[in-house]
């Protein structure tokens, strides 16, 4: 169980108080924290980030993408879509992975079923850590990206059967 | 795709022209290069023509262009060991050069302590002062109303305000006196803090007849530094230069090579890296220049500089980031005719200079020797409204500032864009107005002198 450190929250109450966000959901490896200027939260997950623990570096990071990999095919390869099928899109450009932490369970596997709020995969960004939540209803039919592959803004990564 | 391990491969934190500019030179070495874009730019010509484009975010720069953690992971993440900053966006953001350096990425531009350095008007004031640059009459930051009205007294008027923080034309006021300075020193602060976060202002003395005048440097980081020549920017709207040349015709002889010394001075005395631009206000009357401030990137104007001085600085930039550079000597470098060049921007004089963003349906460049146009636009293209209105970049060189001129209006008129308005017909009237062939103006020209006459021609054309 980690603990956040009192100067980072303190820090954190700062920018919060600060900022012109009304909540702020935090859920960090054994932290969660719940910020709010109305008397009554209403947090919706859907809007949460998730921050890698400082001390805790569960992946590592942009290693995976060598430098000495080739640079991908320019064109985005054309993706078939059975008619009703959603995808499950990037929120920005980082690198993709497919369970919290590194040797555990990835959130979702192809055939698991999802509702809007179902964690599906983090994206990175310079150590800051995204989580994607499905945003849908419905059955995983596929994953797109490899685990640790630099995902671009709005490239899809799930497919969903609703 | 196959793939040789050794390849260098250059990451460009920017878009448009100088994007396509810094994907060009980098092709000349041999060295791959890695676009990232806003989801506006996928389509654009640097986008095409880079070795690989990645997919930063949304066209809202903050969410793309701006965004330092989203930029270096993507230069990481595809392997990228330099990164360009181009100019404007990330460009002096001592973070993004201290972030490249922690994640081993060559940053192509100065030391982040550098840009801090030179990058807070304050501090770059005493850098010149200490290499023996003179500095106009001014202060140090003023507290308040007060105080700039008791240090307005010494300096004599007129005096201007400006930011500590930044430059751009916010937070400058100039008063021609104390009635002026106290209604609108407060209206400067929250001008400067709203642009920078930082409201620190400082009063310097307002010359008149005044020019901008700059000199291309380029230092070796260990001390050394050479120019490039000089560049008069003078023709400008709200500090914004329209209309950039090279050699600035106006210096006596004896002026210009003391301003080359300051200008190398100044960089050598700080260990500046890479490209810069030390710029200098003029005084006409008095034959005397003074340190403004230093620009730590590559020029939106550095073409002309190129021209008369027949090299590519995008391209040694990226030779002396990556240790390529054969070590440079000023006598090595000349100055040869006269280059102008003259902004091309989406905007509509006739409209206030309203931007004028939209889809371009026509686009066919002026071609000839001596002619060179720095673009990523042609027909079809879109100029997106979430960026700068520059569209293009037209550059002349001839062997005098006359027949520069001349070929200039001709290339202004040969040039043609449809579909959005540009400032093309305003650029005619400035390259005809006898002041400006004369070469009789001032920082304050365009906007005191030639752009009410224009208003009123169009209103009688119009009328």
């Amino acid at each position: 169980m980690s603990k956040l450190p009192d100067e980072d929250l303190e820090a954190l109450i700062g920018s919060f108080e600060r900022s012109d966000w009304r909540e702020m959901h935090l859920r960090m490896d054994g932290v969660d924290l719940v910020l709010s200027k109305d008397r009554e939260p209403r947090i919706e997950r859907s809007a949460s980030i998730s921050l890698a623990p400082l001390s805790f570096r569960p992946h590592s990071a942009a290693s995976a993408a060598a430098p000495t990999a080739a640079p991908a095919p320019k064109a985005p390869i054309a993706v078939e879509i059975p008619d009703g099928w959603l995808q499950i899109k990037s929120p920005t450009l980082g690198t993709f992975y497919r369970s919290p932490k590194p040797g555990s369970p990835p959130f979702v596997e192809v055939g698991q079923k999802v509702t809007p709020d179902t964690d599906v995969c983090l994206v990175e960004v310079m150590k800051l850590f995204t989580t994607v939540q499905a945003g849908k209803t419905g059955t995983i039919r596929k994953v797109y990206p490899a685990d640790a592959e630099l995902v671009e803004f709005d490239q899809p990564l799930f497919l969903v059967e609703p | 795709m196959t793939h040789n391990p050794s390849t260098t491969r250059l990451y460009i934190a920017n878009r448009g022209e100088i994007a396509l500019r810094v994907i060009r030179a980098a092709r000349l070495l041999g060295i791959e290069t890695v676009l990232g874009v806003s989801k506006a730019d996928i389509d654009s010509v640097p986008a095409t023509e880079a070795s690989r484009t990645v997919v930063l975010g949304p066209a809202a720069p903050r969410l793309s262009y701006l965004n330092t953690g989203l930029v270096v992971h993507a230069a990481k993440a595809t392997g990228c060991s330099l990164l360009h900053p181009g100019y404007g966006f990330l460009s002096e953001r001592a973070e993004l050069a201290e972030l490249c350096e922690e994640e081993g990425i060559t940053f192509i531009g100065p030391t982040a302590r550098s840009i801090r350095q030179v990058g807070d008007k304050l501090s770059a004031r005493a850098a010149a002062q200490a290499a023996g640059v003179p500095i106009t009459v001014g202060s140090q930051s003023i507290q308040d109303t007060t105080q700039a009205l008791i240090i307005a007294n010494q300096i004599g008027y007129p005096v201007i305000t400006k930011a500590s923080a930044g430059g751009g034309g916010r937070g400058m006021i100039v008063a021609r006196n104390a009635d002026t300075l106290r209604r609108n020193f407060d209206v400067a602060a929250t001008a400067a803090r709203e642009a920078f976060g930082d409201g620190t202002l400082y009063l310097e003395r307002y010359v008149e007849t005044a020019r901008h005048i700059e000199v291309q440097v380029m230092g070796d980081g260990a001390g050394r530094a050479f120019h490039f020549g000089e560049r008069d920017c003078s023709v400008q709207r709200r500090f914004q230069k329209m209309i950039e040349e090279s050699p600035a015709q106006i210096l006596p002889s004896r002026v210009r090579k003391r301003l080359h010394q300051c200008a190398t001075d100044l960089l050598a005395s700080i260990n500046y890296r890479n490209a810069g631009t030390v710029e200098f206000l003029y005084d006409v009357d008095r034959q005397e220049f003074s340190f403004m401030e230093v620009n730590a990137r590559i020029q939106v104007e550095h073409p002309v500089s190129e021209e008369v001085t027949a090299r590519n600085l995008i391209r040694m930039q990226i030779e002396l980031a990556s240790g390529r550079l054969p070590p440079l000597t000023q006598q090595s470098i000349h100055v040869n005719g006269h280059a102008i060049e003259a902004r091309i921007l989406a905007e509509d004089p006739q409209r206030d200079f309203m931007p004028t963003p939209g889809r371009i349906t026509k686009w066919q460049e002026p071609r000839g020797d001596g002619i060179r146009v720095d673009s990523a636009l042609r027909s079809g293209a879109s100029v997106p409204p979430f960026y700068d209105s520059m569209i293009a970049k037209l550059v002349v060189h001839a062997g005098t500032r006359a027949k520069a001129i001349d070929r200039l209006r001709w290339a202004l008129d040969q040039f043609v864009i449809e579909g959005v308005p540009t400032n093309i017909p305003l650029l005619k009237v400035i390259v005809d107005h006898q002041d400006f062939r004369r070469n009789q103006i001032t920082t304050r020209w365009l906007e005191d002198t030639l752009l009410p006459s224009f208003r009123g021609a169009e209103a009688i054309a119009n009328g």
